[in-house]
């Protein structure tokens, strides 16, 4: 192994982030965001659909340029896509002309491993996913979740100091979706990376994060940001504590209030 | 898809009806000469060297022309669709290309080139370019672009994505591109070779229907449609190949 | 703004620009680039005379008329090859033998067969077409939902209505597909034809001009055709846009 991966915090001052659809006028996506990610910690981003919550995260990741303000990571600023900031898509982005293996390696060959060593440390993300056995498929042989398992196999393996996760389990069914939910928490506990991890899954974001930062509707804001710390436990029965069960009907109504404005029509 | 050559006995009942055609008379002999007569013709023109000599011009040109198509092709359309100024000067061109109907230029290669192999090959890699561009730019532009960002923040390089992602990923439209390109090379060849060769498969097919050889003008029609088809499952073979992870 | 529209005609502004500088310069011999303001010339002529429209029509004529055939043939039987299994059986191996093979080469046959005037030409169009269709039909029926037949099934169709109401419209974006490589298929081969056989059309047209040693009639002629295989691309998209009115794409 070369050097052991250093959990680093994200600082984002003022950001603002425009874009032309193909066919319109320029909208405006996120509106003067500042928020800071604890070293360490998971952060999930909750919103309605469309309130920027991706875009923030496309942002950070430095695939979408920043505009308005800045981003900075114990690295610098961002200014570019980078393999100290490892991002899960929704629709899981493998390479689907490379088997799961060789999927897995390209990150790690990128840092310049090979040989034994990088086949070495791929079986062992393979089998952290539990995705041994099925080294030499092709993504498109495989289910939904295990797609998703090698997705997350694949960006860890690049041993990134930030995991960004695009709601990464959205195109799973409900059961696979709590046993992902479980496989990150426990993987997390062991990698203790900073997670910045977006979803409008409200439940989901209590059970996995330190921090939750509700986005209001477009211009995408952070409307407040609030602790859980429910993840700290591994707990799997936390679902049905009744602090738990409060916690995400505090912040459902929070939600529900941004997407009732969202549907208010403009004041002229 | 794989067939095993048992699927291809159709093609032998084909023939099998038009041996019987032609030997009960229900059509003149003058217009189609019997099935066997054909393959009499054909052992013939094996064996006295007439195929082949005319054979080998035709392939070489074809591979010469469609080799230089999708070369600069290639190049070009990943240009179009990487380089927006490349793709706002060279994009109207592109479009005002297509619609030409390419025989239309067999006289202008002869302006140019005058008879020989140059103008054919000229031809055959002017109307192959395009199937070869159309493909790699659809392709390129085609791609997901999360899978561009998962390999940079992996840390792929922009060179890199080229090679390792986008060239990958736009394959399947690239190979749709070269096997259109593939079958304008047979058409352009015998077109151009049936309209002024001293050489050639089309040569052969034209000079002797001209001398009313209709024998051996069928069995040099037949040649050209086997070759056009191993060509085209050649390459059938190395698309499944280059595309197996394709389910 | 204007800086894009410049970008946009900048190749065909320098393409031109360098045509008409060489020729100036004397840096080539005016047989192999005649002057634009000659071919300009020569098209005004052509169109001033008539010649121009009695050749273009011919060539279209006899392209779509070979179009037809192939439509006509080739959309029920590509049909008929996914729908009926012995069907597909036969028909199949002969159109991938047919698909990728040179149909020009089978001209001296239909010359044969069918003499030296329209006929034979009509059919040479039709059959450079007509593998291309079946293909087409044929993939494009496969590709239709089982949920679709099946919800129309239920919804008691009967099978005239299951092929009329769903098979047809549900394969049309892959039929039409098919159709508009097929017609400019039909069209090269048609030049073909006409400039192996001579006669009138713009393909017999440039073959004269090209024995008369006449380059300001070839460069004229390459004018002449692109813009008759422009409109027939054009035509095929028009037509494209007005039966997949329903289609997603008819909204981009």
């Amino acid at each position: 192994m070369t050097d052991p991966s250093v959990p680093t915090g994200i600082v984002i001052t003022g950001l603002s982030h425009d874009y032309t659809p193909r066919a319109g006028t320029r909208v405006r996506a996120l509106e003067d965001v500042s928020l800071t990610v604890a070293t360490g910690s998971f952060h999930a981003l909750l919103g309605p659909s469309g309130c920027g919550k991706s875009t923030l995260l496309y942002c950070i990741g430095g695939f979408l340029p920043v505009q308005t303000g800045s981003i900075r990571t114990d690295r610098g600023l961002v200014t570019d896509p980078g393999p100290d900031r490892g991002v899960v898509f929704q629709n899981f982005a493998l390479f689907p002309w490379k088997t799961v293996l060789q999927n897995i390696l390209y990150g790690i060959g990128k840092r310049g491993i090979r040989g034994a060593e990088a086949r070495d440390r791929a079986q062992h993300f393979i089998d952290l996913v539990h995705l041994t056995g099925f080294e030499a498929s092709f993504p498109g042989q495989l289910s939904g979740g295990m797609q998703q398992r090698a997705a997350l196999a694949r960006t860890l393996a690049a041993e990134p100091d930030i995991l960004l996760m695009d709601e990464p389990f959205g195109a799973l069914d409900a059961q696979t979706r709590r046993i992902m939910q479980e496989e990150l928490l426990g993987i997390w506990r062991q990698t203790r990376q900073t997670v910045v991890f977006v979803t409008h899954d409200v439940a989901e974001a209590v059970y996995l994060s330190d921090a939750i930062s509700v986005m209001s509707a477009r211009p995408g804001r952070i409307r407040r940001t609030l602790s859980a710390g429910f993840n700290r436990a591994a707990d799997p029965a936390v679902f049905k504590r009744p602090d738990f069960t409060e916690q995400v009907e505090l912040i459902w109504q929070m939600v529900r209030a941004e997407v009732d404005d969202a549907r208010r029509p403009a004041p002229a | 898809m794989r067939r095993g050559a048992v699927s291809y006995l159709p093609l032998l009942i084909l023939a099998a009806l038009w041996e019987l055609v032609t030997r009960l008379g229900l059509v003149s002999r003058a217009l189609l000469p019997p099935f066997s007569v054909v393959l009499v013709a054909l052992a013939h023109m094996l064996a006295d060297g007439s195929l082949l000599r005319n054979a080998v011009p035709s392939l070489l040109r074809g591979a010469a022309g469609l080799a230089l198509a999708i070369v600069a092709g290639f190049g070009l359309g990943a240009g179009m669709a990487l380089l927006p100024r490349f793709r706002a000067a060279f994009g109207p061109l592109v479009q005002a290309f297509y619609p030409l109907p390419k025989t239309a230029l067999v006289p202008l290669v002869m302006v140019w080139f005058g008879l020989g192999d140059t103008a054919k090959i000229v031809l055959i890699f002017l109307g192959c370019l395009l199937p070869v561009i159309l493909g790699t730019y659809n392709g390129i532009r085609g791609v997901d672009h999360v899978l561009v960002w998962s390999a940079r923040s992996l840390g792929a390089s922009r060179r890199d994505v080229l090679r390792e992602v986008l060239l990958p990923a736009a394959m399947p439209q690239i190979l749709i591109g070269l096997r259109t390109a593939t079958a304008f090379a047979f058409l352009l060849m015998v077109a151009s070779e049936l309209i002024i060769a001293n050489n050639g498969l089309g040569f052969l097919i034209g000079s002797l229907g001209d001398d009313g050889a209709y024998p051996a003008m069928f069995a040099a029609i037949l040649t050209i449609t086997a070759l056009g088809f191993l060509a085209d499952r050649g390459f059938a073979a190395l698309s499944a190949h280059l595309l197996r992870w394709r389910t | 703004m204007i800086g894009r529209i410049a970008l946009r005609c900048s190749a065909f502004l320098v393409l031109l620009a360098g045509w008409e500088a060489a020729n100036r310069l004397g840096l080539i011999r005016p047989f192999l680039l005649p002057p634009l303001t000659a071919v300009a010339a020569r098209l005004v002529a052509d169109v001033a005379s008539g010649a121009f429209f009695l050749n273009a029509a011919v060539t279209l004529y006899r392209t779509l008329a070979g179009f037809a055939l192939a439509c006509v043939i080739g959309i029920p039987l590509g049909i008929l090859i996914s729908r009926r299994k012995l069907v597909g059986w036969f028909v199949e191996p002969i159109v991938s033998v047919g698909f990728p093979m040179p149909a020009i080469a089978f001209l001296p046959i239909f010359m044969l067969w069918f003499g030296v005037f329209d006929l034979s030409k009509i059919v040479m169009t039709g059959f450079s077409a007509v593998f291309t269709v079946i293909a087409a039909a044929d993939a494009g029926t496969r590709g239709v939902e089982r949920q679709l037949t099946w919800s129309a099934q239920s919804l008691g169709a009967t099978r005239a209505e299951l092929f009329r109401d769903v098979m047809l419209p549900a394969a049309m974006p892959q039929i039409l597909t098919g159709l508009q490589v097929a017609l400019p298929l039909a069209l090269i081969v048609e030049v073909a034809s006409e400039m192996l056989m001579g006669g009138t059309g713009l393909g017999g047209m440039m073959v004269n001009a090209e024995n008369y040693a006449d380059s300001v009639g070839v460069y004229a002629g390459i004018v002449e055709i692109a813009l008759v295989g422009g409109i027939a691309v054009a035509l095929m998209a028009r037509l494209r846009r007005h039966l997949l009115r329903w289609h997603p794409e008819a909204a981009g």
